[in-house]
């Protein structure tokens, strides 16, 4: 293994060029990420025909560094904007605009900064050492264990919101409703669509998220009337102190586990990552009344989640030629364009390649804290400029942005609803983030859990008792009930606790 | 002005069907811009890859750029309604396979708003299995059949699609009872290695990487003749099943589109799909045995003899 490393540098170094193409790629991937739709995955595959110009190991290297830029990048405008660039961002949102409208954006630009470059980091030494084990553990994951580690997120949805178990319920279950919309993943049979053609997609996420942070932020800005908006004032970016930093470590240190090993799984990828690391991050939290309202563990986790899960999704990749998420599947197709036949011979036969992926985003990793910080800081000049104006904008570039994202004019139309259904949810006091994390972990749960149910002939109990699938399970059942006895233990005196609770204790 | 004459030209000598000599016949200025070809699979994906392939040689012959517009989702339909969406102006086509066909014959869409353009590749598949799967042959698949009638599980791609449609196919020719369980591509995969399915059926391109290092195990050849990359593998038709169906990828175009410009298009793709560089990325995915290039007029009698077949196969299997 030493041997390819050194051989890979010396690829590198032979190779100056190979610098110079992961400085783009950051920049590129951060501006991609940054940018309401435009995604990781279109700045990828924009990018593909450019590698031609290339060989393989330096198109794989641009490919990479854009991947990490990307991931990191949404969060900019998460925090700053309540505009989630990129759909792994969309968690960053709930605690990064808070503490930004707080006056802190650029604490919490640095926290989410630090917290990638973590993650990130943990992603790609675990990618680096533990490539081929990790891929042999993803797949001991069958469709009981996606369903098991669905229901482990969304029992988070009860408690999440910080408010009453019922509204988190009510928002959760919104959340479940609107993904059953689109075609039935099994049966291709259309639900909900109202024979809209374009619905036969299901509500596109991107749209749906944007709208309900950005244009219900808008809509509220406006609602609120001009004078009693708080301005965003500080503009500049630290990075957290270090005792602010390791403060977060525990929220770091799991969040970066979860997000290497969800990334792993091919299927599912960073946006799965971001919001399983936010609600355990929120579950084991010492100060979980902080959630929603801009804690600084709340935008770690995330962060760190979807910046290791970039090093997890390339483990299955280079280890066995399965993509683990979408923007890997784009770059094994531009592997396949290069000639190169992506599986398990690859880090033998184009260990030159591999190992040089390995340094690249390494270096990718350290480079986005050094651009990460410039960039924050371009984005946040726009936050000088009065909100009359930003808010208009930011609707024009979300609607530009959501259309390009599919050609979609449908998208739009979603946008702009799901604009009205975040206004209204925040209206009536619904969590939003139980709303979401049905959205997104809703799909998981309904497609494995019934292609689990085909491959154990309709048996609940034969596939809810295997190992893996058991222990998520059971970890669900318990966590729920921990947060119930929370939630009641929380309660003002005059309410007593629930006595049968208590023994939930252990 | 000379545009419309020469335009006007192109289409007297093809309504005409003169003899064409295809370079008189052709828009002199056409593609002035970049084409987009819409396909309804993800960027990177086998479709995806095929457009920019093909569109490399394309490319060098017009100066214009040819690029995939991914629109996923929905078995197809979002992508085909948004090509029907745009102009007949040239600069807008649409891939068509065995899903479009599949969405025509279940009546998703209506496939005579498209004119078939040129087809060019022409795909065949494999059951697969687990390198540590208990059944190693057709011989030990039609055994466990006949042991637990449906007990065998098949990874597949899509919902109600082109895989369904196969495995219902061969069902109905071996007196099986394949189930099918629908994933995403590399789910398909994954679980196929993690034993959670029996087996998947997928082409030999995709997992050419896992064949080679012997972790997928292809037992059936969907095909006329074997495959000379896989030269154990028998085919479906050998062991006296007939089932050869395979996925083909084509275009189509809108059909008011000027004809001159229709016959430009299609000389590009006849030339690109000859294409030396082309040809081997084909020969990479064994693509090269089944992929017979044809015009307009072959293509469209193709369809209908496709659309007349897979109407009859979803009937069968209840859709």
């Amino acid at each position: 293994m030493l041997d390819a490393f050194i051989s890979a540098a010396g690829y590198m170094l032979g190779n100056p060029m190979s610098f110079l193409l992961i400085i783009f790629s950051v920049i590129w991937g951060i501006m991609f990420g940054a940018v309401p739709g435009l995604t990781g995955i279109v700045g990828v595959a924009l990018l593909i025909p450019f590698t031609f110009a290339f060989d393989p190991t330096q198109g794989m290297l641009l490919l990479g560094g854009v991947y990490v830029g990307s991931t990191f990048g949404g969060s900019i405008s998460a925090i700053l904007f309540n505009t989630p660039g990129s759909p792994e961002a969309a968690c960053t949102s709930l605690d990064g605009y808070p503490m930004a409208k707080r006056g802190e954006a650029g604490k919490a630009l640095g926290i989410a900064l630090a917290a990638s470059a973590v993650g990130g980091i943990f992603g790609t030494l675990v990618l680096m050492f533990a490539a081929p084990p990790l891929a042999r553990l993803a797949l001991e994951f069958g469709p009981a264990e996606y369903f098991a580690l669905a229901v482990l997120g969304i029992t988070a949805i009860a408690s999440i919101g910080g408010g009453s178990l019922i509204k988190g319920l009510i928002a959760g279950l919104l959340g479940l409703a609107v993904a059953l919309i689109g075609l039935d993943p099994l049966t291709g049979v259309a639900r909900f669509t109202f024979g809209n053609m374009m619905l036969l997609t299901g509500v596109s996420f991107i749209a749906a998220i944007i709208g309900i942070f950005a244009l219900a932020e808008v809509l509220q800005r406006f609602a609120d009337g001009l004078h009693k908006a708080e301005a965003i004032t500080e503009v500049s970016t630290k990075l957290p102190s270090w005792a602010e930093f390791i403060a977060t470590k525990a929220t770091l240190l799991r969040s970066s586990i979860i997000g290497t090993i969800i990334g792993a799984l091919p299927g599912v990828g960073a946006t799965t990552a971001a919001f399983i690391s936010y609600s355990e991050a929120f579950r084991w939290s010492k100060r979980p009344e902080l959630f929603g309202k801009g804690s600084a563990e709340g935008i770690a986790a995330p962060e760190s989640g979807n910046n290791a899960a970039v090093g997890g999704s390339m483990i299955p990749l280079l280890a066995l030629g399965i993509p683990g998420s979408a923007t890997t599947a784009v770059m094994i197709g531009g592997l396949t364009i290069h000639g190169i036949v992506p599986g398990p011979m690859l880090m033998q036969n184009n260990s030159d390649l591999v190992y040089s992926v390995f340094i690249g985003m390494f270096l990718a990793n350290v480079l986005m804290l050094v651009f990460g910080l410039r960039a924050a800081r371009l984005f946040a000049l726009v936050l000088k400029a009065p909100y009359p104006l930003v808010g208009p904008a930011i609707v024009v570039l979300c609607m530009t942005g959501v259309f390009a994202l599919n050609n979609n004019v449908s998208d739009v139309a979603v946008m702009l609803v799901f604009g009205g259904v975040g206004f209204l949810l925040k209206s009536l006091g619904l969590p939003v983030a139980s709303f979401i994390i049905g959205l997104v972990l809703g799909p998981i749960a309904e497609v494995s859990l019934r292609q689990g149910l085909i491959l154990a002939d309709y048996d609940f109990v034969a596939m809810a008792t295997r190992p893996i699938a058991g222990t998520l399970l059971l970890l669900s059942v318990l966590s729920l009930a921990y947060g119930v006895w929370g939630q009641l233990r929380r309660r003002p005196p005059q309410d007593p606790p629930n006595p049968q609770a208590e023994p939930e204790r252990a | 002005m000379e545009i419309n004459v020469l335009k006007a030209l192109g289409s007297a000598v093809v309504t005409t069907s003169v003899v064409l000599t295809a370079v008189a016949a052709q828009a002199a200025d056409y593609p002035a811009r970049t084409v987009e070809v819409i396909h309804q699979y993800g960027p990177g994906g086998g479709t995806d890859r095929f457009i920019r392939a093909i569109a490399e040689p394309m490319q060098e012959a017009t100066g214009q750029s040819f690029v995939p517009i991914s629109i996923t989702g929905g078995n197809g339909v979002p992508a085909y309604v948004s090509f029907l969406q745009r102009p007949a102006n040239g600069y807008t086509l649409v891939s068509l396979s065995p899903d479009d066909v599949i969405n025509a014959a279940l009546g998703r869409i209506d496939l005579s708003q498209v004119m078939p353009l040129v087809r060019i590749q022409y795909d065949q598949g494999l059951l697969l299995v687990s390198k540590d799967s208990a059944l190693k042959s057709l011989d030990d698949l039609l055994d466990a059949e006949k042991a637990n009638p449906g007990g065998i599980k098949v990874g597949v791609t899509g919902s109600a699609g082109f895989d369904d449609a196969l495995i219902g196919l061969f069902n109905e020719k071996a007196g099986t009872e394949l189930a099918t369980v629908p994933f995403g591509a590399a789910e398909m995969v994954s679980n196929t290695l993690g034993g959670h399915v029996d087996m998947m059926y997928e082409e030999y391109g995709p997992t050419r990487g896992l064949i080679e290092s012997g972790d997928l195990v292809p037992i059936l050849l969907f095909s006329d003749e074997r495959l000379p990359e896989l030269p154990d593998v028998p085919t479906a038709k050998e062991s006296g099943y007939d089932v050869t169906l395979g996925r083909w990828r084509g275009f189509g175009i809108k059909p008011d589109t000027d004809a001159a410009e229709i016959e430009t298009l299609v000389s590009l793709f006849r030339d690109a799909s000859a294409n030396e560089g082309y040809k081997k990325i084909e020969a990479d995915s064994a693509l090269q045995y089944r992929s017979e290039f044809q015009g307009p007029d072959e293509f469209k009698a193709f369809i209908d003899e496709e659309i007349a077949t897979y109407t009859e196969i979803m009937k069968q299997l209840g859709y």
